[in-house]
């Protein structure tokens, strides 16, 4: 395998590319997760209808079609964004739905009667989540939440067929250049891997950290 | 040298779509057989190779014993090798009806078992014995000589720039410079504009329809194809158009498995014979050349290029 060090330069432009797309939806899908999970679970019934929609539709459909949707059909409609924003934007909108869904299953995780003493206590509905069940139900999605991350790491590689070029799409095109799939798809299979390692290991560790010793 | 590049063609629904309004066009203005008709009837005049071709023990005699002719191709370039979309065992198209053809000339009629093939896999799909050719504007280079025969070039194509139909400031890759480029993943535009136009930054889509579509909403300066995709789209959509002449050549060869010398020699007997009937010439105006006003090319010369 040849590895000039211009393929080095444009492949480590490419991974940082990608780790920005990684940190930007990454931060943007923990939020909109976690809004849409208190949607979810709020004593308002069109506000729970509403978080409902929004996971359902994005669980529902493929991250591609909605890529393509965001960067091709949206603008007919007179909205047209830069690529890098939308695609970022799609990503987070997306992988949120997957993270509501875990952090839904942690509330579920917290014991219906630490709800009921904390209404007993005079909480109201916000200081309910913050103080008992948000903390507890977020200490038991820590690895959940880190597969997410992992998965939003692979969905990435989707943005280069919109027009993107991060890691894959560099790869593509050092693999244009030398004609060597087999070792420019391992390399980038590596590379993947290692990020998706290094979010498993930290989010190992921090669930150690924080475990509830129950 | 010799861009050290591959070559793929990837069309979605949408190029579908724009050669069936262009074949429906042509249809309508006064063609009087239906294009599946004047293939088959093409098809009626290819040779058959003499017995005396096919020596006993060759791949040639091998392909004929059973009965088919295993042809990798992209299965949805318009005009080049197109899937029809009522009938998946139908394929049509200038690659299509060539290989079509060499089936004819090995077997005797025209049986071709296709497999679809992206860039990356054509090389494997021949090394492993998958398929006996590959039929799929598969650009001649040194580098892939080393691992798969070509016979041909087959044809002659070349990158070209296409901008917004209003555009007045650009008119040939060098004018790109600095510039946003629309390219087409894993196609030789990836490669070729960055040695052309120093600084331009490259906005890769995976599909003509998609990077024509780009170049509309004005993603882009510029977007750089393969010049008869080009020609084919900008028939039917008026929004843009090419502008200057093609800035690479691009020699399309039939990748063959490696090493195979016999088959290499009896595919450009085929050729040669196809070229001289004017068989080849008769291919090109009822696909690549059905749109546009392009004059049907000069026959490549077999062996011309560094590779074949």
């Amino acid at each position: 395998m040849t590895i000039t060090g211009g393929d080095v330069h444009a492949l480590l432009l490419g991974l940082a590319n990608t780790l920005v797309l990684l940190g930007a939806a990454g931060v943007g899908a923990l939020i909109f997760g976690s809004l849409a999970t208190v949607a979810r679970l709020s004593p308002i019934p069109l506000l729970r209808g509403a978080g409902f929609v929004y996971v359902q539709f994005f669980i529902n459909v493929p991250l591609l079609v909605l890529l393509v949707l965001a960067v091709f059909a949206l603008p007919e409609t007179g909205l047209l964004m830069p690529l890098t924003p939308t695609v970022m934007l799609v990503l987070a909108m997306y992988q949120s739905a997957y993270v509501s869904e875990s952090l839904r299953s942690g509330v579920n995780s917290v014991p219906n009667g630490q709800v009921e003493a904390a209404r007993a206590l005079g909480f109201s509905f916000t200081q309910m989540l913050r103080h008992v069940v948000l903390p507890q139900a977020a200490r038991s999605v820590v690895q959940p939440l880190g597969n997410q991350l992992i998965a939003l790491t692979m969905n990435t590689s989707l943005a280069a067929v919109v027009g993107i070029v991060e890691l894959t799409a560099r790869i593509n095109q050092a693999d244009q250049v030398h004609g060597q799939p087999l070792a420019y798809y391992t390399l980038g299979g590596l590379i993947y891997l290692a990020i998706s390692l290094a979010l498993g290991l930290t989010t190992g560790v921090i669930e150690r950290k924080v475990a509830i010793k129950r | 040298m010799s861009s050290m590049t591959r070559k793929t063609k990837r069309s979605a629904a949408l190029a579908a779509a724009v050669a069936l309004t262009a074949t429906l066009g042509l249809t309508a203005c006064g063609s009087s057989d239906s294009k599946a008709g004047s293939d088959d009837a093409l098809l009626a005049q290819a040779p058959v190779a003499d017995a005396s071709a096919i020596p006993a023990g060759s791949t040639m005699a091998k392909i004929k014993a059973k009965g088919q002719l295993f042809v990798a191709t992209a299965l949805d370039a318009p005009l080049i090798s197109q899937q029809s979309i009522d009938d998946p065992t139908k394929v049509s198209g200038f690659d299509a009806e060539l290989a079509k053809m060499l089936a004819k000339y090995i077997i005797g009629s025209a049986k071709v078992k296709w497999t679809p093939s992206a860039s990356e896999t054509r090389e494997a799909l021949l090394g492993n014995g998958t398929v006996d050719t590959v039929f799929s504007t598969y650009t001649i280079t040194t580098d892939r000589a080393k691992v798969v025969d070509f016979a041909g070039p087959y044809f002659m194509s070349g990158l070209a720039v296409a901008v917004k139909a209003d555009n007045n400031s650009i008119h040939s890759v060098s004018d790109l410079a600095g510039k946003k480029v629309i390219v087409q993943t894993g196609t030789p535009s990836t490669v070729e504009v960055p040695k052309r136009a120093q600084g331009a930054s490259l906005i890769p889509f995976a599909t003509t329809p998609e990077g024509v579509k780009a170049l509309e909403q004005g993603r882009g300066d510029a977007y750089i194809q393969d010049v008869d995709l080009l020609a084919s789209m900008s028939s039917v959509d008026h929004n843009f158009k090419v502008v200057g002449a093609p800035f690479t050549q691009e020699p399309y060869g039939i990748g063959l498995k490696h090493g195979d010398d016999a088959m290499k020699k009896f595919v450009n007997d085929w050729l040669t014979q196809i070229y001289k009937s004017g068989l080849w010439a008769k291919v090109y105006k009822s696909t690549i050349g059905s749109v546009g006003e392009t004059p049907v090319p000069p026959t490549p010369v077999i062996g011309s290029v560094p590779g074949s």
